[in-house]
């Protein structure tokens, strides 16, 4: 079996100082940063699937994958499963919002409203979100309703102990500092604890839409009716395994667009920007 | 009439592991007057803070009175402007925002509110630095931001708990000398704690000297030095040297991060 | 990575040992008697029936058969030795992975866009091709906890070893430790805050892709069972599945990872992600 070596973009030429100087400035482009690792990466998925040693029922080249990429946009299958997986992500993540924010901060602030629901709250999140499907399914049947209702379930109750984490780590003395300047509590909460505890809240946000990603695939795989994760199912079924590796494919891309375009861009013009607490990134 | 009057003045903590209460304020009484500095000096853990926390209404008192211009305080409020030791500016706003902040909440219009902060930031020599974050200022920058967030919001009396203990020596000289300016210039109430006896005596109009906790109030001292002063003239000054002495005596042998001029 | 000052006290109150213990223990039982009063209420009052949602006595009774009849046992035994298997294999797996590929601030530069790339579609995505791999069984759910657990844990290893100040590394190795030692002595522990926070993400998205792997390819294990009760519309055994993969979860948490925590990143000062 031959296996290449991928030419690490790394090794810049070294004869050539010019040259050199040039990959430097290129391997510094954010463009080539972030795609440079999956060149090598591409590359050993293509030679493993030339070499034939895979059996084609378990594998796929990426020819293939993009053969059925292109068959999937021309029959106009893969535009409407991806709008349809979106379409739910976005209602799940819009109706988790929206009660999450609120609730959150209530439970933060009123330590009656902390009390009597900070012990559900922890064991609602315990409760895996798909453990949620089957009782969902019962009730609504398998609809856009159960997937939806799975995706604001796994929203809102990282969202909101994220909130309560943040508003517990805005400092005292910024509270005591706006109170002698003349706020009063409405002012206190909106000029103060709102964007003290914007960070962790940031933080539950990209929490949640990491567990809903994974609860709508997961959804659609049961409930399966349409949607990338019904797509990659069914295609397993028939044994169309280049529709597996694209619709996880789509998936990855996906999650990287909603990061790169909207997590990342919110945070940096906040947290950054403000040179709060830069909490150790963690991956979500 | 007196702007702040502290009178009486007791606080005791309870302990909330073995519930059995502190004496911490033992019993306080002083006053200051219409654009007057005074500094409160004292042993560490003599209560100081505690004193300066209940001024400002962050915590409450077990008994006495706090009176500004003669009406007792109930929590904080912009009568009695804060400058904290750890700044406490609020890192989402910029040096304009933090400056404004204040009056925007008293409703000022914008346009006002913009005159007000640059009068003040030049004042305080932070002109040019409107749209930097806090987290881009040094710290003797940001004590200097601190300053002018209150100043700009003239409030009866300001309330200062060692606003310079956490910046090094050097800058620690000129932000003394230039917060004595400040104060010749628009003559605020102040109200300052400290533990360094040069700085009270070089700063203020009277030294209140605080014994051991339970605290009293051991000494009331006039410093009687001519304004305006700077640091230079005033260390060569006998009688600046004859009050820290005496301070020092009246302390205990001296603290040992007072320095010698 | 702080940067605001003192942060000492904070607007949220302190929690207190001592004389306070019992009656936080009691602040945490009262919210769930009231939810099962209200549950109980509820039902009785709207007089739903099973077929909607159990009384708080059917998911007992449902409990009770359950346990009864061996079946508790055993799909508690499935999924708890396919989640430890996983995790094991994940921890035994990732930690190294993580430390040598964070060790060289080159080749983790690299490779952070592809590891990311990987945490964001790490477990579940994975079921088709986990099954078409490994066939339906234990081998393809065992897949999806490793899976789901290994990313993460890789990804935030290498973050922990890179947020090690050199002065640090410096400091051991000017008094004499050298190669394999660096790593037990400085890199681990160093990474760890880092590490704990990848495991408990990890075993986050672990347990979900247990719970959806076990609805999907199995015959046996908690999510089977809810799996079984829907398609018979047995709403209390729904119920009773989803009351145990809570309970178990916190369990997890309280048994696994907070003594975890508190013996080693909060002992040492060094907790650093809420
Ligand atoms: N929240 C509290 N609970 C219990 N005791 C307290 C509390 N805050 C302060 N104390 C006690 O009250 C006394 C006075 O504290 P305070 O902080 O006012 O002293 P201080 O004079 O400002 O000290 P320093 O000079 O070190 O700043 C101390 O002995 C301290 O232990
Ligand atoms: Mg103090």
């Amino acid at each position: 079996m031959t296996t290449m070596t991928p030419p690490a973009p790394t090794r810049a030429p070294a004869r050539v100082p010019l040259l050199r100087r040039l990959g430097t400035v290129l391997l510094a482009h954010p463009i080539v940063r972030t795609l440079g690792p999956f060149v090598p990466f591409l590359l050993i998925w293509w030679a493993v699937a030339a070499t034939g040693s895979v059996n084609a029922a378990f594998f796929a080249g990426p020819g293939e994958v993009w053969q059925s990429f292109t068959e999937l946009v021309r029959k106009g299958m893969m535009p409407s499963y991806l709008g349809d997986s979106l379409e739910r992500l976005a209602y799940g993540v819009g109706f988790g919002l929206l009660i999450g924010l609120p609730l959150g901060f209530v439970v933060a602030l009123s330590s009656w409203a902390r009390r009597l629901t900070w012990p559900l709250l922890l064991f609602f999140q315990a409760i895996a979100d798909i453990a949620w499907l089957p009782i969902l399914i019962v009730w609504f049947g398998f609809s856009l309703t159960s997937v939806t209702f799975v995706i604001v379930y796994t929203v809102v109750f990282p969202l909101m102990l994220g909130i309560v984490a943040g508003v517990d780590q805005v400092p005292r003395e910024l509270v005591n500092a706006a109170r002698s300047l003349g706020a009063g509590r409405l002012r206190v909460f909106f000029e103060v604890i709102v964007p003290g505890s914007l960070p962790a809240v940031a933080s539950g946000v990209r929490t949640g839409l990491g567990y809903g990603w994974r609860a709508l695939i997961a959804a659609e795989i049961i409930v399966g009716t349409s949607g990338i994760g019904f797509m990659m199912f069914d295609a397993r079924r028939a044994g169309e395994v280049s529709q597996v590796f694209l619709g996880m494919i789509v998936l990855g891309v996906l999650w990287y667009a909603l990061d790169a375009l909207i997590l990342a861009p919110f945070e940096r013009a906040t947290v950054e920007r403000w040179g709060l607490v830069r909490q150790m990134e963690a991956a979500r | 009439m007196n702007t702040l009057e502290i009178n009486n003045l007791r606080k005791e903590y309870v302990d909330h592991y073995t519930g059995e209460t502190i004496p911490a304020i033992g019993e306080v009484t002083f006053s200051i007057g219409e654009g007057e500095f005074v500094s409160v000096l004292g042993p560490s853990g003599c209560g100081k803070t505690t004193v300066l926390n209940i001024v400002a209404g962050f915590i409450d008192h077990t008994a006495g009175d706090v009176l500004v211009h003669g009406k007792s305080v109930h929590g904080p409020g912009p009568d009695r402007g804060v400058v904290f030791q750890s700044h406490a500016l609020f890192p989402w706003k910029t040096v304009l925002g933090n400056v404004t902040f204040g009056l925007r909440m008293k409703g000022v219009p914008r346009v006002e509110r913009e005159r007000a902060a640059a009068d003040i930031l030049e004042l305080v020599g932070l002109s040019g630095f409107e749209r930097k974050y806090p987290h881009e200022l040094s710290g003797g920058m940001q004590q200097r931001l601190g300053l002018a967030r209150v100043l700009v919001n003239e409030p009866e009396v300001m309330l200062m708990d060692e606003p310079f203990a956490s910046i090094d020596a050097q800058t620690r000289r000129k932000l003394q000398q230039d917060l004595t300016e400040i104060f010749e210039k628009r003559r605020p109430t102040v109200f300052f704690v400290t533990h360094d006896i040069d700085e009270a005596v070089f700063l203020s109009d009277r030294v209140v000297v605080l014994s051991a906790r339970p605290s009293t109030v051991a000494e009331i001292i006039d410093v009687d030095l001519p304004r305006p002063r700077t640091w230079r003239e005033t260390v060569e000054d006998p009688r600046f040297r004859e009050y820290t002495h005496h301070i020092e005596e009246r302390l205990g042998g001296g603290e040992p991060d007072a320095q010698a001029g | 990575m702080t940067t605001i000052d003192s942060p000492a006290r904070t607007v949220g109150r302190v929690r207190r040992p001592g004389p306070r213990r019992g009656s936080e223990a009691v602040w945490f039982v009262v919210p769930f008697v009231l939810l099962v009063a209200i549950w109980w209420l509820v039902v009785e009052v709207t007089g739903t029936t099973a077929r909607t949602f159990p009384q708080v006595t059917d998911v007992i009774a449902a409990l009770a058969e359950m346990a009864a009849s061996g079946d508790l046992a055993r799909h508690l035994g499935a999924s708890l030795q396919r989640m430890l298997i996983g995790a094991v294999l994940a921890v035994v797996t990732a930690i190294p992975f993580g430390i040598a590929l964070g060790s060289s601030p080159r080749l983790s530069a690299f490779f952070s866009p592809l590891l990311r790339f990987s945490v964001a579609l790490a477990g579940i995505a994975w079921i088709p091709i986990a099954t078409l791999w490994l066939g339906y069984g234990d081998r393809a759910v065992i897949f999806i906890v490793w899976n789901a657990m290994f990313f993460a844990l890789t990804y935030n290893t290498v973050l922990g070893v890179q947020q090690i100040p050199v002065q640090t590394v410096r400091a051991a190795r000017s008094m004499g430790t050298r190669g394999p030692r660096i790593v037990w002595e400085v890199l681990l522990p160093g990474a760890l805050p880092s590490i704990v926070t990848g495991l408990r993400i990890g075993l986050g998205y672990g347990w979900r892709g247990l719970v959806a792997a076990e609805i999907i390819a199995t015959n046996a294990g908690l999510g089977y069972a809810l799996f079984l009760a829907q398609s018979q519309f047995d709403t209390g055994v729904i119920i009773a599945s989803m009351v145990i993969i809570g309970v178990l979860w916190l369990l997890m948490d309280r048994l696994l990872l907070a003594p975890l925590e508190r013996r080693t990143v909060e002992r040492w000062g060094m907790k650093a992600v809420s």
